[in-house]
């Protein structure tokens, strides 16, 4: 059976984004962030989510324990991989583009526009609503990376690696309120499997 | 070339946690996997029948005929988690019901009927604690100080009954967002003790066992639908452990529990047959802040809703309520919004207007959590809020604001204004986040 585990971040819904992958018929679990590479294959991984977590990731100095393995998993590992929340952030960040504090913090419904229906975003566009529940965002994204989606708050809503095998969302897919949640992790599970 | 870190990094056979004890706890947990094969196209994920024979095998592994209590509570988490216990333990276990005073009209008498019917007969020990937890409460008015309050006394309680039974053991029917919450730092459930650290053993003289840990609400229903629960009890409203306590926002006394107790029944009769997922009453003192940075939220209302100021009035209420914003506990104020009554009758009917007046207010403010809308005030009324809250949700971790019909609002707001001592209804227009489901 596939299996993703998901990278534990502190974040509230990181144990709902295993159910999400559960609810698909895939197997999944929670893991640390000081999981290393090596691990994730011996566990015969095919893909990894990194969840989301309340932490600020503005300066990659001086971050708590858990982002800072984050970080070094996020820019070692080469399986297709999904960062949601705050490890879209550090995502971010570890390749080279910036974040900060939100302009206006978005909390609950956000209605996402779909600027290119490119691989996890397949068939969810032109715009569905998502929850979301971030204070900073990414306000420069990384080289490498296209835009794939905004909101009326946030320009980097969703994003992909040229190598179409890394990807970033603000919102949060596995939440039950998010229209297109499922859609998206199926097509995120579409990659694992090529 | 992405992977630019290619240090080798050590093999670890344990994962590291970061200080935390529960984490490595619960993530060495696997998140109830059925084990494979026979998974259909159809059938994909959660499996009732197959979780409540791997969990009754487990209880039955780790009790090893030694005895057991259950915290039962009527709800829909307990109730199932006491089903499952009692097939793999049978007399070993003993149910106890603990009526904390917090409970509705006539509430405890009622589950303890209940459960000893058929078909389920399970034979319930009612302890009467009300004036223990009343004790405990006194004089806290802080939202976590009064759940760490109860948490202690609900635990005291248990301690003592599995002393006088000799039980090694406590079942309890603890679900996936009670641990997220409590380890999370967003609230402290009352029926979560590792992840604070709390050690049970060593503290009550029990082992804990929580077969529904990695469940959420909706597959706990499922479950509860496998073991032939009756439909009242597998889909029952869920209601908090620590119950009115945290509808009763701020200090408790008398007074407002009393009028809490008759606005919950007046909502839940009311907003019943409407199918939400959660409805309930909670109730405020009329205490408002004079924190001049809240004279902007007017102007800012008025904005949202595209009315002149002067058909607006804000009130940010003195005590606080609970939130969660971008994943992190969020204790701040309670913002009522009137408009005139014209505008009031026209807005009512306009949900969405209403969810944009409030996250226009929660995101320019970062010490609000919450917003109200006035339905109803009685002048020269008494010195209390009630706030109504309904929601839609599948598992209580994001929660959406029910559309009720501004006619049924009207209604119920009628009737709770009779209540004496109460001048306002308000209803609140926060999702889940940046409000939670419960107050405190």
């Amino acid at each position: 059976m596939t299996f993703v585990p998901v990278v534990y971040v502190k974040g509230q819904y990181n144990h709902l984004i295993t159910r999400s992958l559960q609810d698909l018929g895939i197997e999944s679990k929670l893991l640390p962030s000081s999981t290393t590479p090596e691990e994730l294959e011996r566990l015969k991984a095919d893909g990894l989510v990194m969840g989301g977590g309340p932490q600020s990731v503005r300066q990659l100095e001086n971050l708590p324990r858990e982002l800072a393995d984050a970080v070094q998993l996020i820019r070692g590992v080469t399986l297709p991989m999904l960062c949601i929340c705050v490890t879209h952030q550090l995502l971010a960040k570890a390749f080279g583009g910036e974040t900060d504090i939100a302009k206006k913090p978005e909390y609950g419904p956000v209605e996402i526009s779909v600027d290119s229906e490119d691989t996890i975003l397949t068939g969810v566009g032109p715009s569905f609503t998502a929850w979301e529940s971030h204070t900073d965002e990414v306000v420069k994204s990384p080289p490498g990376f296209h835009l794939l989606a905004h909101s009326d708050n946030c320009t980097a809503q969703a994003m992909r690696h040229e190598n179409g095998r890394i990807f970033g969302v603000q919102f949060h897919p596995e939440v039950s309120h998010t229209s297109k949640g499922s859609e998206i992790f199926r097509n995120f599970l579409q990659t694992v499997r090529q | 070339m992405v992977n630019t870190d290619k240090s080798p990094t050590p093999p670890i056979s344990e994962p590291r946690n970061s200080g935390n004890p529960s984490v490595k706890n619960k993530l060495s947990r696997s998140a109830s996997i059925p084990s494979g094969g026979w998974l259909s196209a159809q059938v994909q994920g959660f499996h009732p029948a197959s979780f409540l024979s791997a969990q009754t095998a487990k209880l039955r592994e780790i009790t090893s005929g030694k005895k057991a209590i259950a915290a039962i509570s009527g709800g829909v988490d307990s109730t199932v988690a006491t089903v499952l216990a009692k097939q793999a333990l049978g007399d070993n276990l003993i149910p106890v019901l603990i009526d904390t005073g917090f409970m509705r009209l006539d509430e405890p008498e009622k589950v303890r009927a209940k459960l000893s019917s058929p078909p389920l007969g399970i034979k319930v020990r009612l302890i009467h604690a009300g004036g223990r937890f009343l004790e405990a409460v006194k004089g806290t008015f802080l939202a976590e100080e009064k759940r760490n309050k109860f948490r202690e006394t609900f635990y005291q309680v248990l301690k003592d009954e599995a002393a006088r039974e000799g039980c090694e053991f406590l079942v309890q029917g603890t679900i996936a967002p009670d641990w997220i919450e409590t380890q999370g730092g967003i609230k402290t459930q009352h029926n979560v003790l590792e992840q604070v650290g709390i050690d049970p053993v060593a503290t009550y003289g029990f082992k804990v066992l929580e077969p529904l840990a990695d469940l959420y609400k909706d597959q706990v229903r499922s479950v509860g639908r496998q073991l032939d629960l009756p439909p009242d009890l597998a889909g029952r409203q869920p209601f908090p452990g620590p119950g009115l306590l945290v509808r009763c926002i701020g200090a408790v006394t008398k007074t407002k529990l009393q009028v809490l107790k008759s606005a919950t029944q007046l909502v839940e009769n009311k907003l019943g047959p409407l199918s939400y997922d959660q409805y309930f009453a909670a109730v405020i003192e009329n205490d408002f802040s004079s924190d001049p940075t809240f004279k902007a939220l007017r102007d800012n209302s008025a904005e949202a809703l595209g009315l002149p100021t002067n058909e607006v009035r804000t009130d940010v209420f003195e005590q606080r309520v609970t939130g969660v914003k971008g994943d992190v506990r969020s204790y701040g104020r309670l913002c009522g919004v009137k408009l005139i009554e014209e505008s009031r009758e026209a807005y009512g009917w306009l949900p969405d207007k209403l969810g944009r007046l409030q996250s226009a207010l929660v995101e320019k403010s970062q010490d609000l959590t919450r917003v109200a809308f006035l339905v109803k005030e009685k002048r020269g009324g008494g010195s209390l809020s009630v706030v109504i809250r309904a929601v839609t949700t599948r598992d209580f971790m994001t929660a959406a604001v029910a559309k009720v019909p501004w006619k049924v609002l009207k209604d119920i707001a009628d009737s709770i204004l009779d209540i004496e001592d109460v001048s306002r209804v308000y209803y609140d227009i926060t999702p889940k986040p940046p409000g939670t489901v419960e107050f405190e």
